[in-house]
């Protein structure tokens, strides 16, 4: 174990000197991280819309609509809604900006509904604010279309009640009264276990270049074969093993200080929330683990560094794309997501899911832990007994 | 060149005395072909002992599996009587290794070399300190002991190369051709420190496929050649199995006549004929005979002006053993 912690200490002076491994291992990481962040993490701020409604209909279908979704998303704290008297200070409110956008029920909105004519709702949108016009308007159109709904279920049901008696009716009538609003907007709890973008990127980030970092212990055998310093470790009195060993600690030191840093740089310089710390260390460690045991076993393929550098770099990309390092893959094909959980990738941020919980704690992240230890050792184990073959000539 | 003869002499006692190294039957074989075919030969304290062959003569091959870098086919190694394989840990902390490569990490400073691998043959605390300044005094580069090694020349490396394999103060230090790729003042100087650590009493192991390296250095040579070694002994040893004899030609004045005859009578000598500017003689070892031949020569009123010695050398040797020349 002493010649195995020699060599580590070793190769990590060697690797702080490099000043690409310094790069490849935290700046790089982290200014992706912060660069993405800062492009695609606009949309994480909350949002503060500003809505007119004007109720001219003055029914108990247009009071639904205040009270359903207007109220919802006032809730939900993304919007305040501003009651106006009529359709002009409705348009008034959209053109001197006190509102984004206005929604108007107009007179006779309910008979028109009851009649089963055409039901209509009015958006006015500043053009400025499309965004904030688009969810209006998509509220609106969600409602509409729920009443019609519930007035084609009661069509459905009348021919049926001929003969019902009036109590029968009045119950089918204040079911349909009763049913769901057409929009429900839900709190956003502290239960609620998504990272933030920034999160994202900065763990996504660490991961995929975790892969490039770890790729050194083993990756370092071939270097010291080719500048001839791996026989000079043979030939010193200590068990060939301990080289190899020698070699996956400082790997895993690297991996580990690496990752250590970008947690505390994202945390410090990103505003990252990485959640429960131990849990963290814990994913860390284990992450760490599976990219090692990954690139040792790639680079125990290849015969030459470029060669294992090539294939490393291949597999890393790959798993990343695949494991949704690059995008979030909830927005893609559920096949997507299910493929995703054979890379360390997605189960980490899996695991850094479950802990952005605010009551998260360790015991949230034993699946994706033992997965990441799983992967990290059936292929390390294969790796180093390979990298063994590399050490001494047979 | 008195105590140059005379450390051989001592060395070749001592090799048969105790041998520092002992290999035997050493075989190695990748895929078909025959790198190594029954290799052996044994070095004692204080002896240098030179593996002389072309490339890929088995040469590498043959050390790499007395150093326990490659696992053997066949055969044994013994170091100080200890087995040496490639998990003979107590064993390989008796040799020090030069490979042939520049086996250092140019990331590091010289003291940084020195200081890993002295750890890793189990110094420590003020002995790592110590000996590392010790080899440092030894192979010249104490005052740039803490720069990195990738600013160092190409001589300043060959010679950390070689302290590295020193750090252990080893019984038997094993050098594979450390010369190749060097300009003749670092050679020189490799040479010289080779010389050196033999007349200190370490066993050393020196292969090589320059026949003056082998000749100057060593005491006793092994010849390989395609796996195999195919003479082994002195150089003088060697030289008698082609039948030739070494040449004096002494450049003189006086009754060179007489002289000649003179010389002729001594032991050892085996032709002595007078020419126009001085007397020819074939000796059977020039270098041991000379004073004496200086001394009779001028008892018999001769002036010698100047000497040179023709030896037939290991070159001829090799090209009678193999039908090749040692660079083909």
């Amino acid at each position: 174990m002493r010649a195995a912690l020699i060599i580590a200490a070793k190769d990590l002076r060697q690797r702080l000197r490099d000043r690409t491994a310094i790069v490849v291992a935290v700046i790089a990481p982290f200014g992706l991280a912060a660069i993405f962040s800062t492009l695609l993490g606009g949309v994480e701020q909350p949002l503060d819309l500003a809505y007119a409604y004007a109720d001219l209909d003055g029914t108990q279908l247009s009071q639904g609509i205040r009270e359903g979704p207007l109220t919802g998303i006032e809730s939900a704290g993304i919007a305040t809604v501003t009651l106006v008297d009529d359709r002009d200070a409705a348009r008034a409110a959209v053109e001197e900006g006190d509102a984004q956008a206005a929604l108007i029920v107009p007179a006779g909105f309910e008979s028109a509904v009851t009649a089963g004519a055409g039901a209509e709702l009015e958006v006015i949108g500043s053009i400025d604010a499309g965004f904030a016009t688009d969810i209006l308007r998509s509220l609106a159109e969600s409602y509409v279309a729920e009443l019609e709904g519930v007035r084609l279920a009661v069509a459905l049901a009348l021919p049926g009640l001929d003969d019902a008696s009036p109590a029968a009716i009045a119950a089918l009538a204040e079911r349909a009264a009763a049913i769901e609003p057409p929009i429900t907007v839900a709190d956003l709890d502290a239960e609620a276990r998504e990272m933030s973008t920034t999160t994202y990127f900065a763990a996504s980030m660490a991961i995929f270049f975790l892969f490039f970092t770890a790729q050194f212990g083993v990756l370092s055998l071939l270097s010291e074969r080719r500048q001839g310093t791996l026989p000079r470790l043979v030939a010193a009195p200590i068990r060939p093993r301990s080289i190899v060993l020698g070699k996956a600690l400082g790997s895993f030191a690297l991996g580990i200080v690496a990752m250590a840093v970008l947690v505390a740089a994202s945390s410090l310089l990103l505003g990252a929330a990485w959640g429960d710390p131990l849990g963290v260390a814990i994913l860390v460690l284990a992450a760490v683990t599976a990219a090692m045991g990954i690139t040792a076993l790639i680079t125990t393929l290849a015969r030459t560094e470029e060669q294992a550098g090539g294939w490393n770099s291949i597999v890393a990309v790959t798993l990343a794309i695949l494991g949704g390092a690059f995008f979030d893959l909830s927005q893609g094909p559920e096949i997507l997501s299910q493929i995703s959980f054979i890379t360390p990738h997605a189960w980490f941020l899996e695991g850094l899911d479950l802990l952005s919980g605010s009551s998260s704690s360790v015991v949230d992240v034993a699946t994706p832990v033992a997965a990441l230890l799983g992967i990290g050792l059936v292929t390390g184990a294969i790796g180093l007994a390979r990298a063994g073959d590399l050490v001494v000539r047979r | 060149m008195a105590a140059s003869l005379y450390h051989r002499a001592m060395a070749i006692e001592q090799a048969t005395a105790a041998p520092v190294l002992e290999c035997r039957d050493l075989r190695k074989s990748f895929g078909d072909r025959v790198a190594v075919d029954g290799v052996g030969f044994s070095i004692g304290q204080s002896e240098t002992y030179g593996l002389l062959g072309p490339n890929g003569a088995g040469k590498t091959t043959t050390i790499s599996m007395i150093c326990g870098l490659l696992v053997r086919d066949a055969g044994s190694v013994l170091v100080g009587g200890a087995p040496l394989d490639v998990n003979a840990v107590a064993a390989k902390g008796d040799v020090g290794f030069v490979p042939q490569d520049l086996a250092i990490y140019p990331e590091l400073s010289a003291r940084e070399n020195l200081r890993f691998f002295g750890q890793l043959y189990g110094l420590g605390g003020a002995d790592l300190r110590s000996r590392t300044d010790e080899v440092l005094e030894i192979i010249g580069l104490a005052d740039r002991a803490d720069e990195r090694t990738d600013g160092f020349s190409g001589g300043m490396k060959r010679r950390l190369n070689i302290g590295i394999g020193l750090l252990n103060r080893p019984k038997l230090l094993v050098l594979d051709e450390p010369t190749v790729g060097v300009d003749p003042q670092s050679r020189n100087a490799i040479l010289s420190s080779v010389e050196s650590l033999g007349q200190q009493g370490m066993a050393i192991l020196y292969t090589t496929h320059y026949m003056e390296e082998a000749e100057r250095l060593c005491d006793r040579v092994g010849i390989i050649d395609q796996g195999q070694i195919r003479a082994e002994g002195t150089r003088r040893e060697l030289v008698s199995l082609i039948g030739q004899r070494d040449r004096v030609d002494l450049a003189a004045t006086g009754p060179l006549v007489a002289v000649a005859e003179a010389l002729r009578a001594m032991p050892g000598v085996n032709e002595a004929t007078a020419h126009e500017g001085g007397i020819s003689l074939l000796v059977d070892e020039a270098r041991t005979i000379l004073p004496r031949l200086l001394e009779s020569a001028a008892a018999t009123g001769a002036s010698v002006n100047g000497v040179e010695i023709v030896e037939p050398d290991l070159e001829a040797v090799f090209l009678h053993l193999t039908g090749r020349a040692l660079r083909d």
